[in-house]
């Protein structure tokens, strides 16, 4: 007998919480985002036809998480160089680990938050906490979403760039109109 | 009501993005609060949201009338009751048109897997179950509870539909085995005391 073919399609990424890990799938027409507890699942769905836009942006919780583990790598790595004694080789077993998380910190690149904008809503993307894979993952999306709303043409957002609002000149208060 | 391209928030300080920076496939500054924003655009963002139908007033005498609004005129028969329907009461799911009643039936049965929003995994539940004692090794005396409990869960997860995302019964078979494993320890545990007071 022939196998069904797959409803979804995982998507690389991972985002965990205390009390749940959180997964993307792509499905026929929308895009899944399950959040699981290992006994129950909870179902977010976001029609392609509906994405308005997907956002990312860079954050420094990656540098600074390799900033505080390589300190503690140094603090507690340095001594066991120069001295063996059985405190230093706990230190240094204690600096290997937090080595051990500085290198994978490193290798997973830089941080990044990815949200979701639909008519009504503004999704964070918890399982996107990675530039390369939010970056994969959105080039896996773009042919999905432009496939059900067809591609946005340069000319239509040329005239958008056109018409631009103007912002208030600076340091100015806002104007608010009389009339109503 | 429609969407315009200048409602893309900035992520950061939520404060609208220049269309400029639309579809660049690279990051660029957010000119308020200079935070590196990429934003991919898609035509939704600028499309009119339609206004949704009222339903028409019955104006001859003899056209059939909505089964919910007997002022109103019918539309289309319900995909699954057969009852008519004005514009108002016409639900269009998946292509499906449904009234109102049978959607809220359905929902309730779980019998439009678009519409769930949540779902017990009982194979998923009967592996935990049976794998903690085991891999907590000090709560080992847990199994002789939790042992039954993941076969019980096990055997449900044949009957109720598990993930949405459609995985096979592994972890039922794999949970209800370890749970059978755990048991026959406990008596083969059993029948050592016995026998050792016996003799």
């Amino acid at each position: 007998m022939a196998k069904a073919p797959k409803e979804y399609r995982k998507l690389p990424g991972r985002g965990a919480t205390l009390t749940h890990y959180v997964r993307l799938y792509t499905g026929a027409d929308h895009l899944l985002q399950v959040a699981s507890t290992g006994f129950t699942e909870s179902y977010k769905r976001f029609y392609y036809r509906d994405i308005q836009a997907i956002t990312l942006r860079k954050t420094y919780v990656g540098k600074a998480a390799n900033a505080f583990l390589g300190a503690t790598v140094a603090v507690l790595g340095v001594p066991a160089l120069f001295t063996s004694t059985p405190v230093t080789i706990v230190l240094a077993s204690i600096a290997g680990f937090f080595a051990m998380g500085l290198g994978a910190n490193i290798a997973l690149g830089a941080t990044c938050v990815c949200q979701i904008r639909t008519a009504v809503q503004h999704e964070k993307m918890a399982s996107l906490s990675r530039l390369r894979r939010a970056r994969r993952v959105l080039e896996r999306l773009k042919p999905l979403i432009t496939g059900a709303q067809g591609e946005l043409s340069s000319a239509h957002l040329e005239g958008i760039v056109g018409n631009e609002p103007k912002t208030p000149a600076e340091g100015l208060p806002p104007v608010i109109s009389a009339t109503s | 009501m429609t969407t315009n391209g200048s409602a893309i928030l900035c992520p950061s300080c939520f404060t609208p993005l220049p269309p400029s920076q639309f579809n660049n496939d690279k990051f660029v500054p957010c000119p308020t609060c200079q935070a590196n924003v990429q934003v991919a655009v898609f035509p939704a963002a600028f499309r009119a949201i339609t206004p949704g139908q009222s339903g028409e007033r019955i104006l001859i005498a003899g056209e059939s009338s909505c089964f919910y609004h007997d002022q109103k005129k019918a539309v289309v028969p319900c995909d699954s009751c057969g009852r008519f329907l004005c514009a108002l009461c016409d639900v269009d799911l998946g292509g499906k048109h449904l009234c109102p009643q049978c959607l809220d039936t359905g929902r309730q049965k779980g019998s439009f897997k678009q519409l769930e929003t949540r779902r017990v995994v009982y194979d998923n539940a009967a592996l935990i179950i049976a794998l903690t004692p085991m891999v907590l090794i000090i709560f080992w005396g847990f199994t002789l509870v939790t042992a039954p409990l993941a076969i019980l869960l096990g055997v449900i997860s044949f009957f109720k539909p598990n993930s949405i995302l459609g995985v096979s019964r592994l972890k039922a078979h794999a949970a209800i085995i370890i749970a059978l494993f755990q048991i026959v320890v406990w008596v083969l545990m059993f029948m050592g005391v016995l026998e050792s007071l016996v003799t």
